[in-house]
């Protein structure tokens, strides 16, 4: 996966193709994977129960150990083998446009939406936020639970994306999935703290997704210090500098997903690439 | 410890048992109707899933559904989750 200088890995149409599903017996293998989904979060792994794993990731060594572990089953690049663990299940935080991009110039057809299971297993609410791609579309027919209730699931490219930008608009975070590696599937409008891909990231530190290739920008004079932004942030990343009566970014904490545009009157925040900002750059 | 990305972290692990009994594995109420703490907790620290894989005498059954709290170490302790439970089945200790 190459990072930065033009290097989206995510645009590269290559990832998205049904050749790659069939190359790796993809179809056997997801399907498996997604008729038993929501035990895999509570099933073993070597041994070892994932309930209350999150006091070993904060041992001081042990922890890191442990994470290191996750780290490279997430990002393992080798053919998958076992459904039930998420084997080079790793992703990565899209803005609107480039995620407006995938799904004009690199989904395959057929294009689904269905039911989050992250919101679905963590707050039993079902909403249908997660936009999805051949080989993956075919399985969720097969799974009626995956299925959002009102009549048309099936989108066309202009319906996907309007319904992704309207998740955007909301304030979701857009992030596209390897599911798994080299195949891509998966363009999900997570929240936080719901999203189980997220959570290892943001409440632990392990590199489960990576922060988008960009990074805010508040610097535009046209800002009316209405502080809008600060409240859409779902990282926490803007604050209100109060002498000088308008929002800072702590780039560090920003993982570009350019939510807080949406709640900008005046069109003051920009999205700049992340390669530009030497605090930030390659920092995913 | 050292704080994690800011957040503090307690010196006592947080205990949340739920007895099953009054929760789940297909007795007294279905979490999936009730869903009550799962709402209620602000750092979403419970996990809805099928009856598996926590215990080892935990056998799979699709029909009987329970909630497990995945992320104890991620507990404010705030009581919503006691507080929300119709059936007293929730118990947080420090």
């Amino acid at each position: 996966m190459e990072h930065g200088s033009g290097g989206k890995w995510y645009l590269n149409a290559e990832h998205y193709s049904n050749e790659i599903a069939e190359k790796y017996d993809l179809r056997e293998f997801l399907l498996e994977q997604y008729t038993n989904f929501e035990q895999i979060s509570v099933r073993k792994v070597g041994g070892f129960s994932p309930v209350g794993m999150d006091y070993t990731f904060r041992m001081p060594i042990i922890g890191r150990v442990v994470k290191h572990m996750a780290e490279r089953m997430l990002h393992s690049r080798k053919p998958p083998t076992d459904p039930f663990r998420p084997e080079g299940h790793f992703g990565q935080v899209v803005p609107l446009e480039d995620g407006e991009e995938i799904l004009r110039h690199c989904a395959v057809e057929p294009i689904i939406e269905k039911n989050c299971m992250c919101r679905y297993m963590t707050r039993g609410v079902k909403e249908a936020c997660c936009i999805n791609f051949g080989v993956m579309s075919e399985i969720i027919d097969q799974l009626p639970r995956f299925i959002p209730e009102k009549e048309k699931y099936h989108l066309t490219r202009e319906e996907a994306i309007a319904r992704f930008r309207e998740h955007n608009r909301k304030g979701y975070i857009g992030t596209i999935w390897f599911g798994p590696y080299p195949y891509i599937n998966n363009l999900c409008s997570c929240e936080n703290p719901e999203c189980a891909g997220l959570r290892p990231r943001v409440d632990f530190g392990i590199m489960s997704i990576y922060k988008a290739e960009y990074v805010a920008d508040l610097s535009e004079p046209a800002c009316v210090g209405c502080a809008a932004c600060v409240a859409a942030c779902p990282f926490g990343a803007i604050s209100m500098d109060k002498v000088l009566d308008r929002p800072r970014v702590d780039q560090e904490l920003c993982y570009g997903c350019g939510v807080c545009r949406h709640a900008c009157s005046t069109g003051a925040v920009h999205l700049v690439p992340r390669d530009r900002i030497p605090a930030v750059a390659g920092k995913y | 410890m050292t704080p994690i990305l800011g957040r503090p972290v307690r010196k006592t692990r947080t205990r949340i048992t739920i007895d099953y009994s009054r929760c789940g594995d297909g007795k007294g109420v279905d979490p999936r109707e009730c869903g009550r703490c799962l709402r209620a907790c602000a750092p979403a620290v419970f996990l809805l899933h099928e009856t598996l894989g926590a215990v080892e005498d935990d056998p799979l059954d699709p029909q009987a559904w329970r909630v497990t709290a995945l992320w104890p170490s991620l507990c404010t302790r705030c009581g919503a989750c006691v507080e929300v439970c119709p059936e007293g089945a929730i118990t947080v200790r420090p």
